[in-house]
């Protein structure tokens, strides 16, 4: 898995490429980079998942980590680019009803600035 | 330039900040003006009831006030309906010029036998000697008039004001600019008493003449409105405010409603009430006694405007030495009964003193009710409307103010008129010892309204912190909140895991839709993915997720009881169990991870033998973090103590870390005596501690509680976070676990003060520091959570962080409310929106920094 991040506007994104499992070789957890963003003092947090080709049960943990700790301090965390075949493991989890996912990033961006 | 010259020159009386002055200037400037009026009128008015009327027409004043009252609010809700409120206090003001007018030509008829008419001529001299015979025929009668009207100017024009404070600043900013506003009140009585005084005692001017001071005061006030209302409507149209647009209608029936439905407003009403019905019979004790020390008009209308005077420059120092530090420091709680409790004290020594202290007395209890009311309690009977909505405060409050201030007054006078009557003071000798005796009876009834006075202030705080929270809703909830309230977390996880596992095992597999569907958790979507429609599943792309010959076609099969009874009990089989002793040590062994993963996810279901248990233990510490995944599993399952190492040495691998604490927490209360050695051992690495609040978090028992107090007030950076996220966790999801302020109030203040060093001395640059301010900000009020109502102190800091300005507002004056008074001062300048080098400065005089 390889995360990258870059700022546009107050939105933080994360491009993540590869899957977001568990796995024995040392990597900083997605958690981890986007709590440091938090406490950089950024409130809104994009996922662009358009390069993750599979999530197993410590992604879907990482995300949902990611999605309390913006929560509690009123910030906001989407997901975009999300494929198919997550989508429909996301509904049929019903993660569809907690996160907030876009089909494409722009429109991500634009959610941000009106909620 | 000229702005920032008034804002510091204000500064001096109240907390004014930037565009604020100017209407905080002009607000004061028309307090002055109405308050220098009334204070020349009521020497006057006070003397001449005292002089030309018997003490039982002083009650039919006051009562003939209190039922002309209802007239006059229904009168002012009519026009505060009709007209904009710029025209409405222009035409009010307007009116009270022409009517003093009226009564000093008459007080003059009467007193000077003024013989100039409006128009010289025959009929003007007719018209006057009709009027000085209709004046002579009818007086007193003038007088009470006189002492009516007076009574209706300072309960309209004072209401008025208050209306204009409202039309213009905030609750909060309203809050911080009372003190400039009763400021200009106070010195606006001492100059009109000031002037009342120096005129009648140099004899410089009759007494009735003063009244002619007053229009041109009024006047000026006239002016001032405009100058308000025409400065708000710049601001309005530069902001988009809707203030003064939508100025509530106001009904005397609706507002009586709104009043008598709350019970907030209710007690607020009767403690009024019961302010005013002791302040009347305290100026009942002193119109006694200085009727039988005061005889000539002169002499006792230039004591009256003296005594006054004196009031105000001592209600003046006293304001601007004590008030602001008193509600700084004390809050409404203790503010609000002071003023019972001391006149209560004071009252109490009329049995006490001697026939020739009464003067000395009245002047002294006299003069400390009006002190109070002048200052303290002006001040906050103005901040208990904070908390009410705005457009039930506009109308609760003209309501009160008014209506029940004369209803309190009426029924004061009626009280006084039943003594009078049943107690004939008529009758009694007019020496001294018979007027000390009268007002020593009125002293009787005085005492217990005091003391009524004093329970009301109780109960009125009581629910006032109530009222303030009332409409601070959440913003948003807690993110577990949300997950929990949306989601089965482990029915996810499970999915997840199935559908991993669909491509390495169909064994494993089947295991996790065994485990889905004996949950009985599946949703009716993941029912149809396993086998209803599969043809529409295949449409959408979903790969081979569940084709044929897999858990789809066998999902009928698995979710049928008898067949998961089946299962259930092939684990129990003592063959079964004993094929698997024998084996297990084999698979476990296997190079195959896939064959390790089964065995862990098999174990949880197997008796614990002691084959199973060691197998158990090996796939514990097995390099792929898969099996330990299950494998955590498993030890959560049967909790053994061998086990406990062996998951607590998970906490330092990342990919297991979450797995390894939902294990140890399995553990329970057991649990606690295993991490806590973790804790305190500086050996231990460090993402290990990290990990373990969160497994005390989650067991929440009180000797976990205890443990994470302890640790927090060891007071290690690295541990700070983990430490207070864990102790705010247990808050939430146990109530019944108890914090002891004694252990926690250190903690706060040090993380308090840990936040006033972020601001003081920037980590970095402005964005750095701002960061990490909301971090530690957030951790202070997670740890106040543990000390107040966590509802409470989540909805303020929700609100203080996105809050409208007004709901910030409210979430500062509850958190006053709330707060402990040494944390109120370090925590208040890092939260309130103030300029940076205020901030800076406050924060130095609370840290008592040079």
């Amino acid at each position: 898995m390889v995360i990258k991040s870059r700022e546009l506007g107050n939105v933080v994104i994360f491009d993540i490429q590869g899957e977001i499992i568990r796995t024995d070789t040392a990597q900083e957890a997605l958690h981890s980079l986007v709590q440091a963003q938090l406490d950089r003092g950024r409130r809104n947090v994009l996922l662009d998942l358009g390069g993750v080709e599979f999530i197993d049960s410590f992604g879907v943990g990482q995300i949902l980590a990611s999605y309390i700790s913006t929560q509690n301090l009123g910030g906001k965390l989407k997901l975009c680019r999300i494929s198919n075949k997550l989508l429909l493991i996301f509904q049929i989890t019903m993660l569809h009803k907690v996160l907030d996912i876009h089909e494409d990033c722009d429109r991500a961006l634009e959610s941000f600035g009106k909620t | 330039m000229a702005d920032r010259r008034l804002e510091r020159f204000l500064k001096r009386f109240g907390d004014v900040r930037g565009h604020e002055a100017r209407a905080a200037q002009s607000l004061s400037a028309f307090f002055f003006l109405i308050t220098a009026t009334f204070y020349i009128i009521k020497p006057v008015k006070e003397s001449f009831l005292i002089g030309f009327a018997a003490p039982r027409w002083w009650s039919y004043a006051d009562l003939a006030t209190a039922l002309l009252i209802g007239f006059v609010v229904a009168l002012n809700a009519r026009l505060l309906d009709r007209l904009p409120r710029r025209t409405y206090l222009t035409a009010s003001l307007l009116f009270f010029i022409a009517s003093i007018l009226v009564f000093w030509y008459v007080f003059g008829i009467r007193l000077g036998g003024l013989v100039s008419s409006p128009v010289a001529d025959a009929s003007g001299m007719l018209f006057f000697l009709w009027a000085q015979d209709f004046v002579s025929a009818s007086w007193p009668a003038p007088v009470l008039a006189f002492s009516l009207w007076a009574d209706v100017f300072i309960a309209m024009s004072v209401t008025q004001f208050w209306i204009s404070v409202n039309d213009i600043f905030d609750p909060h900013q309203a809050k911080r600019l009372v003190g400039l506003f009763v400021t200009g009140g106070l010195f606006g009585g001492i100059a009109g008493a000031s002037a009342a005084a120096l005129m009648t005692f140099a004899r410089v001017i009759e007494a009735d003449d003063l009244l002619l001071v007053c229009p041109v005061l009024l006047a000026l006030a006239v002016v001032m409105v405009n100058v308000i209302y025409a400065g708000q409507r710049k601001f309005d149209a530069s902001a988009g405010d809707e203030r003064l647009a939508a100025s509530p209608k106001v009904g005397i029936l609706e507002s009586s409603r709104i009043v008598r439905r709350d019970r907030y407003l209710r007690l607020l009403a009767a403690m009024v009430a019961a302010a005013i019905v002791a302040g009347s019979l305290i100026n009942y004790q002193f119109k006694t006694v200085v009727k039988s020390f005061y005889q000539n008009d002169q002499t006792r209308t230039s004591f009256i405007a003296v005594f006054f005077l004196a009031i105000l420059v001592v209600s003046a120092a006293i304001h601007l030495l004590t008030t602001g530090r008193v509600l700084k420091s004390y809050g409404i709680r203790w503010a609000i009964a002071v003023a019972p409790a001391v006149l209560l004290a004071a009252s109490a020594t009329v049995f006490l003193i001697p026939a020739g202290a009464m003067l000395i007395w009245a002047l002294a209890v006299r003069g400390g009710d009006k002190m109070f009311d002048n200052t303290l309690s002006q001040s906050v009977r103005e901040l208990l409307y904070v908390p009410v909505a705005a457009d039930v405060k506009y109308k609760a409050k003209v309501f009160i103010d008014v209506f029940v201030n004369k209803f309190a007054t009426g029924l004061a006078a009626g009280l006084f008129l039943v003594l009078q009557y049943v107690r004939q003071f008529d009758y009694r000798p007019d020496t001294l010892s018979g007027k000390l005796a009268v007002i020593q009876e009125i002293g009787v009834l005085a005492l217990a309204v005091l003391a009524l006075w004093l329970v009301l202030t109780r109960l009125v705080y009581g629910k006032y912190p109530a009222e303030l929270k009332k409409d601070l809703r959440r913003i948003w909830k807690p993110g577990q909140e949300v997950l929990d309230d949306n989601l089965d977390t482990r029915l996810v996880s499970d999915v997840f895991e199935a559908i991993k596992n669909r491509d390495r095992s169909e064994a494993l597999y089947l295991m996790n839709i065994f485990d889905l569907v004996k949950a009985n958790s599946l949703t009716p979507e993941m029912k149809e993915l396993l086998g209803i429609k599969r043809d529409e599943i295949k449409a959408r792309n979903m790969d081979a997720l569940f084709e044929s010959g897999s858990a789809g076609s066998l999902y009928p099969g698995l979710a049928d009881e008898n067949i998961q009874r089946e299962i259930d009990l092939i684990y129990l089989l003592p063959s079964y169990q004993k094929i698997m002793d024998e084996n297990l040590g084999r698979i476990v062994g296997s190079s195959s991870d896939v064959d390790r993963i089964e065995a862990a996810n098999s174990i949880c279901r197997m008796a614990p033998s002691s084959p199973t248990m060691d197998a158990l233990a090996k796939l514990l510490q097995d390099p792929s973090p898969d099996v330990v995944l299950y494998a955590l599993n498993s030890a959560a399952v049967h909790r053994r103590p061998e086990h406990a190492p062996l998951v607590l040495r998970q906490l330092a691998n990342p990919m297991a870390v979450g797995d390894a604490q939902t294990a140890l927490a399995a553990y329970g209360p057991d649990a606690v005596d295993l991490v806590a050695p973790l804790l305190r051992s500086a050996g231990e690495p460090p993402e290990v501690r990290r990990a373990v609040p969160e497994v005390l978090a989650r067991i929440g028992t009180q000797e976990a509680a205890d443990l994470l107090v302890t640790e927090l007030a060891r007071r290690r950076d690295d541990m700070e976070q983990p430490l207070v996220e864990a102790l705010s966790k247990i808050r939430a999801e146990r109530p019944r676990v108890r914090f002891r302020e004694q252990d926690l109030r250190p903690e706060l203040r040090f993380l308090i003060r840990k936040a006033c060093d972020v601001l003081l001395d920037p980590p970095g640059p402005p964005d750095a520091a701002k960061a990490a301010l909301d971090i530690r900000l957030r951790r202070v009020f997670d740890l106040l959570t543990l000390l107040y109502p966590r509802e409470d102190i989540v909805n303020d800091y929700q609100h203080i962080l996105q809050g409208t300005p007004r709901s910030v507002d409210y979430a500062l004056e509850h958190l006053d409310n709330l707060l402990d008074r040494e944390d109120k001062e370090l925590l208040f300048p890092l939260i309130e929106d103030l300029p940076d080098r205020e901030r800076v400065l406050r924060l130095k005089k609370a840290l008592r920094l040079k």
